[in-house]
């Protein structure tokens, strides 16, 4: 046999195509679960050293309903604003609330407006979420603006008597701890004595259970001592943390996010935020951050940032600042750091602190823990005597302030942020001022400080402006924030869905058991039905389920609990085009015809009964993705890659394996192949 | 082996009618039960870590806080389904105050595993949703199966292909809902959006059962030129009747399979799918097909 005949050509072709199937398994397989991928790597480069590199360990998009979480609708009361300013303060909200949320600890918060009719509607999605009775409460109430003024009162100190209050309270906090200790020693189960000890509202009642934590969560205080700990470890005595008496117990690892640990030297000037003393005006801090990043090294960078830096908090531990992820660091100076490679010297990156110079030291992937946490609080003096507040209230609140608008300093040309008070609020305002003259007055916004300026003068005409060193962009965010705290834009929470974090991983084991149940029975009937034709097409049903996932994966569809269901039912229905082809190959079989042909024609006549059939499905479902409730999308989405993905592993899988095998037989087969007796038509 | 479905066809015929009947009287009487989803309201599930209490001792204990009627049903081990009007937050945050001050004692401790609230405004909005939602699933069904029939074959015309089908399809819906209506009545099931996809899943599954089996009542009408227009039929049946059984039986298989093993959440929404698809591979065999024949032996019958 010549090499270069028909014949031998499609051979190689159909050997290819084999190769590709299981390529394609491979590939979808580990893109599907990298963390069982990246151990086999491990094992690998372990025992042969041959550096592999591992996988990306992207995970699932989990809905609400299977990670645990809040689904929060908020309808907004824009009754009495106009028309034509209602999108605008509905966005104010939004940005209110993310703000909000992201303050809360999340990962990955969704915060989202709709238009329902002439209703304005925000949307929360809060994955992960433990304790959404505080995050609600936090959403819940309308911005609140506030102007406050230095606090020059002294502050009172403890008395004996309080002291020993203290004292005696923390040692019985401690024996409670250390009970708790000794109950899980003695075999106890960690959730049990949660429920009895544990003094936080979130660790008692989820038996301790706090998901998975970063050290960007609400729980950062905990993370380097869990990160020191092994999987399954229970603390063996209780350490101290902010709140009190911790008892922990790790569970699993996984990655988060990416982070980055920098040092910097800051130049501020006069007019940026938070610089107390500046040294310099904005073009002399330019030209001293420029000779500074001419000067620096890796070397000689932590002196310099000893000698330069007015950075108080970094300065003297020469600039580090260790490591942060996104989110947690100004955004110009996070873009900057982020882009930089590691070793990289970068600068001068202007933000609204002033210039920085940044030494890249590291980049790496951060971990999550899994923690179970039992805690018996303690108090401090701060709880009996709350700390000296540096700014004290001054009665000039939002509700005085008429609007808000970003304005351009006709001399200088810089942006600023203007104010108009009412009648009331022009009063409170020119008294504020005058006795203020030459120190600060605070803006509050939520409790935080967004700007602090100096009075220059007493101001009579009830307007201000806030000048600092804004982007335009800052400006109107900052306007529309104090627009929004005017505003009467009162928000109502009309639809809450709350799972429980132990609830969804509950409905997600059990719909992966459900699944695999489901998949097992399917294989199990399709060989002894169809024999070994059924034995590929069960093949080609893991192939089918693992290019699901992957492509479910890809393009970022979140996985819901209907999501799983609709693909669990796929799994069922995959199988139909296998039907359709096999019963026709064995309709052909029995007319006498060869295996080759048989094969040939079953695939070829079952084709357009497989295309309507999957085309009514695949109706239903792109009405059901615009139907659009997320139970409606998991659901519809996963069902519909399921039905394509079907028709590709049956068409093509399915067709190149059995042309495979076929050579391997006699003309008409034999008993492996349904149909290749007469007889066995009756 | 040739089974002979057709000539039973009057049989079977009436089985359909007599349940399709039942399943509308009982929807007339009972009607579905509908869910938090279309008429707004709450469900809190709570978990006992011990012993749960009566649900009457629940419901008592909650009469004070004024949530109008409350029903209170158990749900695994120490879990509790409370079913109430719309609350709000700090309805719902004095709700489960009270239930811990009530309940919690030593080592008993009350859990919150989920809790749903929908307000009226969502309830309406879904209500017209899934109305649109049903009305365009039909008419592209009705577009698809027109589509599919638009070649005229004779001895019966491509429309009433069409019409046997619709008839099939709404048999197969009607019935399922009818289950939910004696559901809803004796087990309290309760109608959500989840009913609402698993019916236009149906709708969808069940057409393509049908499909298959007239294309190839019209295959085996051009290949074998027909005499008898019945034994064509059933032919077809023969022939089709392996893959209905088998595809069908697959997609049942894993139906199961979630039913029993995938937990409470989803366990109606998956009853919902049982049924439809196990009568849309019945209605295609036996009413969709018998249908076709009774309608062409009539129109015979009128013409000599």
């Amino acid at each position: 046999m010549k090499t270069n005949s028909p014949k031998t050509s499609i051979r190689a072709k159909i050997r290819w195509g084999m190769i590709g199937a299981f390529a394609l398994l491979i590939i979808a397989g580990c893109y599907d679960v990298p963390v069982y991928a990246n151990r086999l790597i491990d094992k690998v480069n372990n025992s042969a050293h041959l550096g592999f590199p591992r996988l990306p360990e992207k995970n699932f998009n989990l809905g609400l309903d299977l990670q645990g979480g809040a689904h929060l609708v908020y309808q907004t009361n824009v009754e009495n604003v106009k028309i034509t300013d209602r999108a605008t303060a509905v966005e104010g909200v939004r940005d209110v609330i993310e703000r909000r949320v992201n303050a809360f600890g999340v990962s990955e918060p969704v915060v989202q407006t709709t238009k329902v009719g002439s209703d304005y509607r925000i949307i929360v999605e809060l994955p992960g979420v433990t304790d959404v009775k505080k995050a609600i409460q936090m959403i819940g109430e309308t911005p609140i603006l506030e102007f406050k003024e230095e606090n020059t009162e002294p502050a009172r100190q403890l008395t004996v008597e309080e002291k020993k209050q203290l004292n005696d309270y923390n040692i019985e906090a401690k024996k409670k701890a250390e009970k708790a200790i000794k109950e899980l020693k003695s075999g106890k189960d960690f959730a049990e004595v949660a429920r009895t000890y544990s003094e936080d509202d979130v660790s008692k009642n989820n038996g301790g259970y706090l998901n998975y934590i970063s050290q960007n969560s609400q729980y950062f205080t905990l993370f380097d001592t869990v990160s020191k700990m092994q999987s399954g470890e229970v603390s063996a005595k209780p350490f101290e943390s902010t709140e009190g008496y911790d008892i922990l117990k790790r569970g699993a690892e996984r990655d988060g996010a990416q982070e980055v640990s920098a040092k910097h030297i800051l130049i501020c000037y006069l007019g940026a935020k938070n610089c107390d003393s500046p040294e310099y005006t904005k073009e002399k801090a330019k030209v001293k951050a420029d000779e500074l990043y001419k000067q620096a090294s890796a070397a000689n960078f932590p002196d310099l940032a000893k000698l330069n830096s007015t950075d108080l908090g970094s300065k003297e531990s020469g600039g580090d600042l260790g490591y942060f992820q996104k989110g947690m660091m100004t955004k110009s100076f996070e873009d900057a750091v982020f882009a930089a490679k590691v070793g990289q010297i970068i600068g001068p990156i202007e933000t609204e602190f002033g210039y920085h110079i940044i030494y890249k030291t590291d980049e790496r992937i951060s971990k999550e823990y899994e923690v179970w946490r039992i805690v018996v609080k303690t108090k401090t003096e701060a709880d009996i005597l709350p700390p000296q507040d540096q700014w004290k209230s001054t009665g000039l609140s939002g509700k005085q302030l008429e609007k808000s608008e970003v304005t351009n300093n006709p001399q200088t040309g810089s942006v600023e942020v203007s104010l108009q008070f009412d009648s009331e609020g022009k009063d409170l305002f020119k008294a504020i001022t005058t006795r203020n003259v030459n120190k600060p007055v605070a803006i509050f916004l939520d409790g935080e400080p967004i700007s602090v300026p100096n009075v220059r003068e007493p101001i009579l005409d009830g307007r201000a402006v806030i000048s600092g060193a804004f982007s335009i962009q800052e400006a109107k965010t900052l306007s529309q924030r104090l627009n929004a705290g005017a505003l009467p834009v009162p928000v109502e929470l009309i639809s809450q869905q709350n799972v429980g974090a132990t609830l969804g991983a509950d409905s997600l084991n059990k719909s992966l058991f459900a699944g695999l149940v489901g998949i097992l029975i399917v294989m199990v009937f399709m060989v002894v039905y169809y024999r070994l034709p059924g034995l590929l097409a069960a093949f080609a049903l893991v192939l089918y389920g693992a290019l699901t996932l992957a492509v479910t994966k890809l393009i970022g569809a979140t996985l819901t609990l209907s999501g799983i269901a609709g693909f669990i039912m796929s799994l069922g229905m995959a199988v139909d085009a296998n039907v359709l082809i096999f019963e026709r190959m064995k309709e052909e079989l029995r007319l006498g015809k060869s295996l080759k042909a048989a094969t040939e024609e079953g695939f070829l006549r079952a084709w357009p009964s497989i295309r309507d059939s999957n085309l009514s499905t695949l109706i239903t479902c792109v009405m059901l993705i615009w139907f659009g409730t997320s139970f409606v999308q998991g659901f519809a989405i996963t069902l519909s890659i399921g039905v394509l993905m079907s028709m590709f592993t049956a068409i093509t899988i399915t067709r190149t394996m059995v042309r495979f095998i076929v050579p391997w037989f006699k003309e008409k087969g034999n008993w492996m192949f349904l149909g290749h007796k007469k007889e066995e038509l009756l | 082996m040739k089974v002979n479905f057709i000539g039973h066809r009057k049989i079977n015929l009436f089985m359909s009618l007599s349940l399709f009947v039942v399943a509308v009287v009982a929807l007339l009487i009972f009607g579905l039960k509908p869910g938090n989803d279309f008429t707004g309201g709450s469900s809190l599930e709570i978990k006992f870590t011990k012993d749960a209490p009566a649900t009457e001792q629940i419901k008592e204990i909650l009469v004070p806080l004024n949530f109008g009627n409350i029903s209170a049903q158990t749900a695994g081990d120490g879990g509790v389904i409370l079913k109430m009007r719309f609350i709000n937050e700090t309805e719902h945050q004095q709700m489960l105050t009270k239930l811990r001050e009530n309940f919690e004692k030593g080592d008993l401790k009350v859990l919150e595993e989920r809790f749903e609230t929908v307000g009226p405004a969502i309830s309406t909005q879904l209500r017209t949703r899934s109305l649109y939602a049903v009305v365009a699933v039909l008419l592209a069904i009705i577009a698809y199966i027109a589509y599919s029939f638009r070649r005229v074959s004779k001895p019966v015309a491509s429309w009433k292909y069409g019409t046997v089908a619709v008839i099939a399809l709404l048999h197969d819906v009607t019935i399922t809902a009818g289950v939910f209506a004696f559901l809803g009545h004796y087990l309290g099931v309760e109608v959500d959006v989840p009913f609402v996809v698993a019916l236009l899943t149906i709708l969808g599954y069940s057409v393509n059962d049908t499909i298959v089996v007239f294309d190839r009542i019209r295959e085996n009408i051009i290949r074998r030129s027909c005499d008898n227009f019945a034994d064509t039929v059933n032919q077809a049946i023969n022939e089709t009747f392996a893959r209905s059984i088998n595809t069908t039986a697959t997609t049942l298989f894993t139906l199961f399979a979630m039913f029993f093993f995938g937990g409470d959440t989803i366990k109606w929404f998956v009853m919902a799918l049982l049924v439809g698809i196990f009568l849309g591979a019945y209605s295609s065999i036996f009413v969709a097909s018998p249908l076709l024949v009774e309608w062409n032996n009539w129109q015979n019958r009128k013409r000599t």
